[in-house]
C-alpha cells in the first residue's frame, strides 16, 4: 500500500455503516480507504439480534424510523437477498398484556407502510408452533432476519471491487489536523506494530460508539450515550419466525431465528463510555433474558443456552443540546465544517443496522458535496456480490453446497467443491467445508480464526467449535504459512467462545466446557503448546 | 435380577473396578450407557503428571504434596504403590500391554505434539523419557492425505521444537480415497476400520517403504486396527524403519480399543455387561440403597449387596448442574460444589477451572456422603469423585484406575 497516496475519502470503521460508506463513495467513482483497528463487524454490528426490522417495533413511538425501516427492510430483500431470510414476524399479545394496544399498533404500522395483519391465536401457533400457546393476540407483519457478517463483507468486497481499499486491524490514533482542516489519520498496524499515516481530502468518522472518541481526537465533541444491550443465542432454532411482543418496546422482548440457532434479547442499559470495550455479560442480565424470553417461546426454558454477548448501541443527543437529555435514535451526520469549522471531516452515527444504507448514502452525498462530485446514489438499485441472482434453489447440491450458497450467494460458484479434499466438511454443525474456507481467506480478509468465524460460521453452531476449531485451525494456519500462529489463534478463539459461555455455564453448556477443556488442555495440551512458543521467543 | 455388586457405568473405572470383583469370583453387573471419557484417551494412563504447574518427576513421591481431599490421600502413600501395579497387571490381563513406571513418569506426545508426563503408556505409542528431546535425530511423521482431523502441522512444529529433524513425506491410498468420499467419515476410528483389512494395510506399509527416506523412526497417527493390534503388528513388521503410533483427537482408537478389551475380559470372567442402558432410579431405605430401576429394564429392578457409582463428571452425566445448583442425579449426594453458579467458573477456559474439582464427597472407604453421613452399601469411583482437577494434576485415568481397585479390595475386605 502506498503510503503517500492522496484519496478522496478515509471511512473509520468497518461495522456495517462504514463498510455501506465505502461502498457507496467507491460507487461514485471515489477513491476510497476503509480502516477498521480489528475485525469488521466487531462492534455493535456483530452483537446484535441479526433482525430485518420491519420498522413496526418502531411505528407508535418512532413514526420516522419506522418508515426508514420499512423502506429500507425491502430494499436490503433486493439487494441483499443472500444475507437475508424472509421469515415473517408476529407481535404477540400475552395475558398480562393489553389487547387494546393491538389497534393502535396495527394502525401505526399502517400509517408507516408497513404491512401488519391481524391473525387468529389459533393461527399464529399453527404458522409458528413455538408461540407461547397463551396468547390471545397475534399481528404479522414483514420482520425478517439478517446476516451482519455476510451484509458487511458484501458491502466491502463490493467497495474493493470498485476500486477501494480496505484495512483490518488498523486502528486511528490522531487525526492529521492542519489549520481547521483534517488532512487525513495517523493509525497503528497491530499485526505489525507500524505506525502509519494517511491523508484524504474527506475522512469520515463511522466508528459507532468508538466515534465519540474519533470525534475528541479532531477537537470536536459529538455527546453520545453507550447503551448496552445484552443477548442470548440458544442451541438451536426453536421458533421459524421472529416473535416480539406487542406492547411498548422494552427488554428482552424479541426472538429472531438466524440459521441453526434463535436470539433472545435485549436488555438496554446506559454505560460509561470507558466500560465500551468490556462485554462481559453479566448474570442479571441472564437471568432478565431468560425469563422474558421464555414469555415469547416457553420452550427456551429446557433448551441449552449456547452463549451470552453484548453490544454497544451508539445513542446521540440531538445536537444542540448539551444535557442529552433529548437522545435520538434517527441518523445523526454531521459536518464538522459548518458544525465547528472543522473541514474535511463528517461523523455519521445514530441509526441502526436496518438504515445503514441509507445512512451511507446521507453520508455520501455530504462527501460528493464536498468533492464536486454529482454522480447519483446507485446503492438501493444495484445488488450487493453474492445476490445478483436468486439462489439456485437446486435440492440436487450436498448440505455443503446448500450451506455455502446461504452464506455467500452467487459468489457460491467460485467455491471449489470438485475433489473430494475440497468437498471435507470442516464445521459439521454449519456445513462449512475446505473449499468454502479456502475461498473466504482468498476473499474475505481472514488473518484469524474470529475472522474465519465471522466469514464462515465455522465454530458458530451446537459445538461451538469443540473439533471443528483444531481442523479449521490447522487449515489456516496451511493456507497463511503460520503454524505457530494457528495454535495461539485457537487457543484464543476457545478462549473467546468460552468469554460468551462463562455467563451461562450451567447444565449443558458447561458439560461441553468440560468437554472442550478435557480435549485441548487434557488430551492435548494446547495450553502447554502456546507456553512452550511464548518461552522460545 | 440378584448380584453381589452392581456398578453404575461402563468407562475405565466401573469396568476395572468390575474385573477386579468378578475374578474373585463376584457376581457383577455392570450398567453401561455406551460411550465413554476412553474416547478422548491419549494413548498413556497418568497418574500424576503436575503438581504446582510443574511436571512431575516421580509420582509416588508427589503424592504427599496433594490436597486431603483428593482421593489419592484418602488411600494413603502405600496403598496408591500397592494399586498402581496392581493395576497395570490387571490391564495386562486383560491384553492392554503398557510400559512405564509409577515411580517415574516418562512422557507422551499429545495430538498437537506436545509432551505430557505419563505413567504407562499402550506399547506400540511413541514415548521420550525427557520433556524436551525424542529418542530420534530424524523421524518421518506419514501425512494420510486429506485426514484433516489430524492438525499434523501441528505435530511437525511441535516435534521440532524437541531437537528433531522432521520429514512430512504423503502417502495417498486408494482405500483412503474411498472413505474420504463422504465428507464426515475421515475420523481416526473409520481410518481404523479401513486399515484392519491386511490388504489395506499391506498397501500402507508399502507406500511407507516408498517415502519414508533415511530416518531413524517413522511415526504415524494411531489409526491402523480397530479391534485389536494384529494390524497394527503387521504393519510394524512389514514397515523396514522403526515403527511407532501417536495418539490422534478424539475418538480415540486406542481408546476403543482399551474399552473393548476391558469389556471382553469382564465378561470372559463371566460379568454381565448392560450396555446401551442407565441406571435411572435408585431406592434408599435408611442408608442402604436396596435396589435400582434402569431405563429398558422399567419393571425389573436390580438387587445387590453393594452398589458402586461409576458414573463420571459433568460430560458423563454423572454429575449435573442447571441455574441453581451442581447435585449428583441417582441418590443426590452431597458434592463439594458451591451454591452460587458464578463460582462455578471462571475466564480463561484452560485456566484452573473450579468446576473441573467437583464431585460426590465420601468417607476414606470411598463411601459417598448424603446429609453429612456416608451411604452403607455404595461406593463411589473415578470421575464422579470431587477434591481433584484432572486436567491440572494429570491424574484422570490414575484416579479411575485406582479408586476401582481400592473399593473392589473394600468390599472384598467385607466378607
Amino acid at each position: 500500500m502506498d503510503n503517500n497516496k492522496h484519496y478522496d475519502v478515509i471511512v473509520i470503521g468497518g461495522g456495517i455503516t462504514g463498510a455501506g460508506v465505502a461502498r457507496d463513495c467507491a460507487m461514485r467513482g471515489l477513491s476510497v480507504l476503509l480502516l477498521e483497528r480489528f475485525d469488521y463487524t466487531n462492534g455493535a454490528t456483530g452483537r446484535n439480534h441479526g433482525l430485518l426490522h420491519s420498522g413496526a417495533r418502531y411505528a407508535v413511538t418512532d413514526r420516522e424510523s419506522a418508515t426508514e425501516c420499512i423502506e429500507e427492510n425491502m430494499i436490503l430483500r433486493k439487494i441483499a437477498r443472500h444475507c437475508v431470510e424472509e421469515t415473517d414476524g408476529l407481535f404477540i399479545t400475552l395475558p398480562e398484556d393489553d389487547l387494546d394496544y393491538q389497534k393502535t399498533f396495527v394502525e401505526a404500522c399502517h400509517a408507516s407502510g408497513i404491512r401488519a395483519d391481524i391473525i387468529d391465536p389459533a393461527e399464529a401457533r399453527a404458522i409458528e408452533p413455538s408461540v407461547n400457546p397463551d396468547l390471545i393476540g397475534a399481528v404479522r407483519v414483514p420482520d425478517a432476519a439478517v446476516d451482519p457478517f455476510r451484509l458487511t463483507v458484501a458491502n466491502v468486497m463490493d467497495a474493493c471491487l470498485h476500486g477501494a481499499e480496505s484495512l483490518t486491524y488498523h486502528e486511528v490514533t490522531g487525526l492529521i489536523v492542519n489549520q481547521n482542516r483534517v488532512d487525513g489519520v495517523k493509525v497503528r498496524d497491530h499485526r505489525t506494530g507500524e505506525e502509519k499515516e494517511f491523508r484524504a481530502s474527506v475522512t469520515i468518522n463511522a466508528a459507532g460508539i468508538w466515534g465519540m472518541l474519533i470525534a475528541q481526537m479532531a477537537g470536536v465533541t459529538v455527546n453520545m450515550f453507550p447503551a448496552r444491550g445484552a443477548l442470548l443465542i440458544f442451541g438451536h432454532r426453536v421458533n421459524q419466525m421472529v416473535i416480539n411482543r406487542c406492547r411498548k418496546p422494552a427488554n428482552a422482548d424479541i426472538l429472531v431465528p438466524d440459521d441453526t440457532v434463535c436470539v433472545i434479547g435485549t436488555t438496554s442499559d446506559r454505560i460509561p463510555i470507558e466500560t465500551v470495550d468490556d462485554m462481559r455479560v453479566t448474570d442479571d442480565e441472564v437471568r432478565l433474558l431468560l425469563a422474558e424470553g421464555e414469555k415469547l417461546a416457553p420452550s427456551l426454558a429446557t433448551t441449552r443456552i449456547l452463549r451470552a454477548y453484548a453490544g454497544v448501541r451508539p445513542l446521540v443527543a440531538a445536537d444542540n443540546d448539551p444535557s442529552g437529555r433529548s437522545i435520538s435514535r434517527g441518523i445523526v451526520c454531521l459536518d464538522h465544517e459548518t458544525r465547528d469549522g472543522l473541514a474535511g471531516f463528517i461523523t455519521i452515527t445514530g441509526g441502526k443496522m436496518m438504515t445503514y444504507r441509507l445512512m451511507a448514502q446521507i453520508t455520501t452525498d455530504m462527501a460528493c458535496a464536498k468533492l464536486g462530485n454529482n454522480r447519483p446514489c446507485e446503492t438501493a438499485d444495484i445488488p450487493l456480490p453474492g445476490s445478483e441472482k436468486p439462489k439456485s434453489g437446486n435440492a440436487q447440491r450436498s448440505f455443503a453446497f446448500n450451506a455455502a450458497e446461504g452464506r455467500h450467494g452467487t459468489m457460491t460458484s467460485k467455491i471449489s467443491m470438485e475433489s473430494d479434499a475440497d468437498k471435507a466438511l470442516v464445521c459439521e454443525c454449519e456445513g462449512v467445508s475446505v473449499g468454502e474456507i479456502k475461498y473466504v481467506v482468498e476473499n474475505q480478509h481472514v488473518h484469524n480464526l474470529l475472522n474465519l468465524r465471522r466469514r464462515s460460521r465455522v465454530g458458530m453452531g451446537t459445538c461451538q467449535g469443540k473439533l471443528c476449531a483444531c481442523r479449521a485451525a490447522a487449515l489456516l494456519g496451511r493456507f497463511n504459512n503460520n503454524i505457530p500462529k494457528a495454535q495461539e489463534d485457537l487457543a484464543e478463539f476457545l478462549d473467546e467462545r468460552w468469554k460468551g459461555m462463562k455467563p451461562v455455564a450451567w447444565g449443558s453448556t458447561l458439560r461441553e466446557a468440560q468437554l472442550t477443556a478435557t480435549v485441548y488442555q487434557g488430551l492435548c495440551g494446547l495450553d502447554k503448546a502456546i507456553t512452550r512458543k511464548e518461552g522460545s521467543k | 435380577m440378584k448380584f453381589d455388586t452392581i456398578i453404575m457405568g461402563g468407562g475405565l473405572s466401573g469396568l476395572t473396578c468390575g474385573i477386579a470383583l468378578a475374578r474373585t469370583g463376584k457376581r457383577v453387573a455392570i450398567v453401561a450407557g455406551g460411550q465413554n471419557t476412553l474416547h478422548f484417551f491419549g494413548g498413556s494412563f497418568e497418574l500424576l503428571g503436575n503438581v504446582d504447574g510443574a511436571d512431575v518427576t516421580n509420582p509416588l513421591e508427589a503424592i504427599s504434596s496433594l490436597d486431603q481431599q483428593h482421593p489419592y490421600s484418602k488411600m494413603g502413600h502405600e496403598q496408591v504403590a500397592q494399586l498402581a501395579e496392581q493395576a497395570k497387571s490387571l490391564l495386562g490381563d486383560a491384553g492392554i500391554k503398557t510400559s512405564g513406571d509409577s515411580a517415574r513418569n516418562h512422557y507422551r506426545i499429545t495430538p498437537l505434539g506436545v509432551t505430557k508426563p505419563a505413567w504407562l503408556t499402550l506399547d506400540g505409542l511413541a514415548t521420550t523419557d525427557r520433556p524436551d528431546s525424542l529418542p530420534w535425530k530424524k523421524v518421518a511423521l506419514i501425512n494420510l492425505e486429506s485426514f484433516i482431523d489430524y492438525p499434523i502441522d501441528f505435530v511437525v512444529e511441535g516435534l521440532r521444537a524437541l531437537n528433531t529433524t522432521v520429514e512430512m513425506p504423503t502417502v495417498t491410498l486408494e482405500c483412503i480415497k474411498r472413505a474420504r468420499r463422504s465428507a464426515t467419515e475421515m475420523r481416526a476410528t473409520n481410518l481404523a476400520k479401513v486399515f484392519t483389512n491386511t490388504r489395506n494395510v499391506a498397501q500402507l506399509a508399502e507406500a511407507i517403504n516408498a517415502v519414508a527416506g533415511d530416518v531413524d523412526a517413522v511415526l504415524m497417527p494411531a489409526v491402523v486396527g480397530i479391534d485389536n493390534e494384529d494390524a497394527s503388528d503387521i504393519l510394524k513388521a512389514q514397515v523396514e524403519k522403526p515403527m511407532y503410533f501417536l495418539p490422534t483427537l478424539p475418538p480415540s482408537v486406542s481408546g476403543v480399543r482399551i474399552n473393548a478389551a476391558l469389556r471382553h475380559y469382564f465378561q470372559m470372567l463371566g460379568g454381565r455387561f448392560l450396555l446401551g442402558d442407565t441406571v435411572d432410579k435408585a431406592t434408599l431405605e435408611g442408608d442402604r440403597v436396596t435396589r435400582v430401576n434402569t431405563a429398558k429394564l422399567q419393571d425389573t429392578p436390580l438387587e445387590a449387596d453393594q452398589y458402586v457409582l461409576a458414573t463420571g463428571s459433568f460430560m458423563s452425566k454423572g454429575l449435573v448442574s442447571n441455574f441453581e445448583r451442581v447435585y449428583e442425579p441417582l441418590l443426590d449426594l452431597d458434592t463439594n460444589a458451591p451454591k452460587e453458579h458464578a463460582q462455578w467458573s471462571q475466564f480463561g477456559l484452560m485456566g484452573d477451572q473450579p468446576f473441573m474439582s467437583y464431585g460426590v464427597m465420601t468417607d476414606e472407604h470411598f463411601r459417598p456422603l448424603k446429609d453429612g453421613k456416608p451411604l452403607s452399601n455404595v461406593y463411589a469411583i473415578g470421575q464422579v469423585l470431587g477434591g481433584h482437577n484432572p486436567l491440572t494434576l494429570g491424574d484422570g485415568t490414575g484416579v479411575s484406575l485406582l479408586t476401582a481397585l481400592a473399593v473392589a479390595q473394600n468390599i472384598l475386605d467385607q466378607k
